[in-house]
């Protein structure tokens, strides 16, 4: 073996005793350094992924365009005629709210965020979001769309964030089912084959009986998420040998997630 | 050197291409992986020392890129993927004489064996970390079908790369005509 190899390998053992030996923090600064670094070159690539798949869904023939056209003419004049009835009962709410003296209901403080890539490795199921710290995002805060829970933030570096996944297998979410007393512990799959991850939804008592169509909504036990966000609906329950388990379809469909938002306090 | 540069660009920007390239699901979801196939291709046409700057690049970046820390502890710890494309690299390179043949078909059969072994080191470490293992039907495609794919991809890359190293004069060159 020559010098030259001798020298190379033993800086190569080095490094990676230095990188091994990284403990949260240091990986943690690590990781979010390279992903500040390399945050341009996501944003253009999505920018890019972006173009190409709207121009494929752009073209369409004409008998589509003119379906869709009366469909939406149809849906928007139902939508409107839906706002006309709701602009009375909005303004009779708040006459009585105002009467009543109400307080406003405690809301989330939110920061929208879009979706730059998804799923980049085989045994996590993350997605990255185009904010981060200058937004006030920090890691281990829930991350919603305005159909329900899609998980948390890990790592955070100036302008870019990792989402985990509700359908990660380490994304751990206390929930209840409504109608019942039951509580219980949803995760994902370590793997999923299908289109579609399901959650499981752990830990219920044997007797639950939960039926198909019982929604999940987050506890709040754990402090991570607030309670009350949907988590997804039972799609069938099992009786194990200890426990009662159901599993869930997701709220969100994860597969498709373009816009969400960031819970980063309430208001 | 040029080549070496060339190489090391490449596994960037074929390691953020890997970010937009979604999962096969008529292959239970199994990823596409590209860098393995160049970073073995390295392993091949690169002397020990730059083989070793080759693979710690793309080891850190696997690492930076998809490591996760969660609920305060590492998952799998940062500069295990470095570990584990040295393991793989280093019996890439044992192999070197053949490829100085021009025997193109021992790059593609070991790249696609390669990444899959990559895939199956990276989840017996998380499987270990996370306290159980299972091996069903998706898992196996999940670490088979990307070594699949990376087979396939591998004579493409081989050419490819071929071409780039004579375009940039680099010495190592197999000696025998091109697939």
């Amino acid at each position: 073996m020559s010098r030259t190899s001798i020298v190379a390998l033993v800086l190569f053992v080095a490094g990676l005793g230095y990188l091994l030996s990284l403990g949260v923090g240091g990986t943690r600064k690590l990781q979010s350094s390279v992903y500040q670094y390399i945050a341009p070159f996501l944003s253009s690539g999505a920018g890019l992924q972006k173009q190409i798949t709207s121009v494929r869904s752009n073209l369409k023939s004409l008998d589509d365009l003119q379906a869709e056209n009366s469909s939406l003419r149809l849906e928007n004049r139902s939508l409107k005629a839906t706002n006309q009835a709701l602009l009375g009962v909005e303004h009779e709410v708040n006459r009585l709210r105002h009467a009543l003296n109400y307080r406003e209901r405690a809301v989330f403080k939110l920061v929208p965020a879009e979706v730059i890539t998804r799923d980049s490795s085989t045994w996590w199921r993350t997605v990255t979001v185009n904010r981060g710290k200058q937004d006030g995002i920090d890691s281990d805060m829930p991350v919603v769309t305005d159909e329900g829970l899609v998980g948390k933030t890990t790592t955070v570096s100036a302008n870019i964030t990792i989402v985990l996944l509700v359908s990660d297998e380490n994304c751990r979410v206390a929930a209840n089912v409504e109608g019942t007393r039951e509580q219980g512990i949803v995760t994902g799959e370590r793997v999923t084959g299908g289109v579609t991850p399901l959650l499981n939804l752990n830990f219920l008592s044997k007797q639950a009986n939960l039926q198909p169509g019982q929604k999940a909504y987050t506890s709040g036990v754990g402090g991570v998420f607030p309670p009350g966000l949907l988590l997804g609906t039972v799609k069938e329950f099992r009786v194990r040998e200890l426990d009662g388990q159901a599993q869930l379809t997701p709220a969100v469909d994860l597969t498709k997630l373009e816009d969400v938002f960031v819970v980063v306090g309430r208001k | 050197m040029i080549f070496f540069c060339v190489l090391m660009v490449l596994v960037f920007v074929a390691q953020i291409a890997e970010f937009f390239i979604p999962p096969l699901d008529w292959m239970s979801n199994a990823h596409v992986y590209i860098t393995p196939v160049l970073v073995f291709y390295g392993a091949m046409a690169l002397p020990l020392p730059l083989m070793l700057v080759l693979v710690f690049w793309a080891g850190f970046l696997l690492d930076a890129l998809t490591a996760q820390v969660i609920g305060g502890r590492v998952e799998i710890s940062f500069g295990s993927s470095i570990l584990l494309y040295a393991v793989l690299a280093g019996i890439m390179h044992g192999l070197r004489p053949l490829f100085a043949r021009g025997r193109w078909e021992v790059h593609c059969i070991m790249s696609g064996v390669c990444t899959s072994a990559l895939l199956l080191g990276q989840y017996l470490m998380l499987s270990f970390r996370r306290g159980s293992i299972f091996f069903s039907r998706e898992v196996w495609w999940q670490i088979g079908g990307p070594g699949l794919l990376a087979m396939i991809m591998a004579p493409l890359v081989f050419w490819a790369l071929h071409w780039l190293a004579r375009a940039t004069a680099y010495p190592y060159l197999p000696r025998r005509g091109l697939i």
